[in-house]
């Protein structure tokens, strides 16, 4: 069975006099039922362009109402660049130079697209992503 | 103001390659910031605000604690949906929708851990 462990830690030391923040939390990332792990995954890298406008970064071409993760990660050295992540028409934030981001996506429906878009004018920004999926529907071939 | 989040993923058991990466960040925030803070969520979104309206956008955690196994939704204040956490698990992004600000529901009680930063 797969088994794919998540760990975050957020941490300061300056945020609250006298009082360091330190919050860890970890978990098995597992399909709907919290019985069977998310066995397809896809991973990868590239270059996103603004002029290319908004990009799906994913379809969502599985079974709706299950359980898929998502984690970006904005690898620009310019400050100045950030992606803006949402989910079809729904904004979720953006994601600036360095940062990253680890959510859960339910597919819902089919146009529940994961989308991404570089900003601002001109900006290239490299970018990473893993996508943990619990289905997913290969495209139909156009081969006659 | 620095926030350091760090995300660290493994897998040895799902492909003949190990899945193991470590990324961390290191954040600038700003006032207004909610330290951890947990919530019932309520079964209607508008009853559980977790991060109030702002044009300021903000990095967000939040965490099922699991002591309710029903689903929550995560939402922005205008009930459209972004994610659901079960039992256990968690989220780490920054959140800014317009001046929209993020609630959660449940069909039952289930108690959240949130905490956010200003951007």
């Amino acid at each position: 069975m797969a088994t794919t462990t998540a760990t975050v830690s957020i941490s300061s030391s300056d945020l609250q006099p006298g009082n360091t923040l330190s919050i860890n939390a970890s978990s098995t990332i597992m399909q709907t039922g919290l019985t069977t792990g998310l066995e397809l995954m896809d991973m990868g890298i590239g270059h996103l362009r603004q002029d290319s406008a908004r990009d799906a970064l994913a379809e969502a071409t599985g079974t709706i109402d299950t359980t898929n993760w998502v984690y970006i990660c904005n690898n620009a050295t310019d400050d100045t660049f950030f992606i803006k992540v949402g989910i079809h028409e729904t904004v979720i934030g953006n994601l600036g130079a360095g940062d990253w981001m680890w959510m859960p996506w339910n597919m819902g429906h089919a146009d529940n697209e994961i989308n991404i878009e570089a900003e601002p004018t001109g900006a290239t920004i490299p970018y990473e992503y893993a996508i943990f999926k619990s289905t997913d529907t290969l495209p139909a071939s156009d081969a006659a | 103001m620095a926030l350091i989040p760090t995300l660290i993923l493994k897998d040895s058991t799902t492909f003949s390659d190990e899945i193991n990466f470590s990324v961390t960040d290191s954040l600038t925030v700003a006032a207004p910031a909610q330290s951890l803070s947990t919530i019932a969520c309520a079964t209607a979104g508008a009853n559980s605000i977790i991060v109030p309206a702002s044009a300021s956008g903000c990095y967000l955690f939040v965490r099922h604690t699991g002591n309710l196994s029903n689903v929550v939704l995560v939402e922005n204040t205008d009930d459209s949906q972004f994610a659901n956490l079960k039992t256990g698990e968690f989220m780490f992004l920054p959140h800014l929708s317009g001046s929209l600000g993020v609630q959660v529901q449940s069909a039952a009680a289930v108690v959240i851990e949130y905490a956010y930063w200003t951007i």
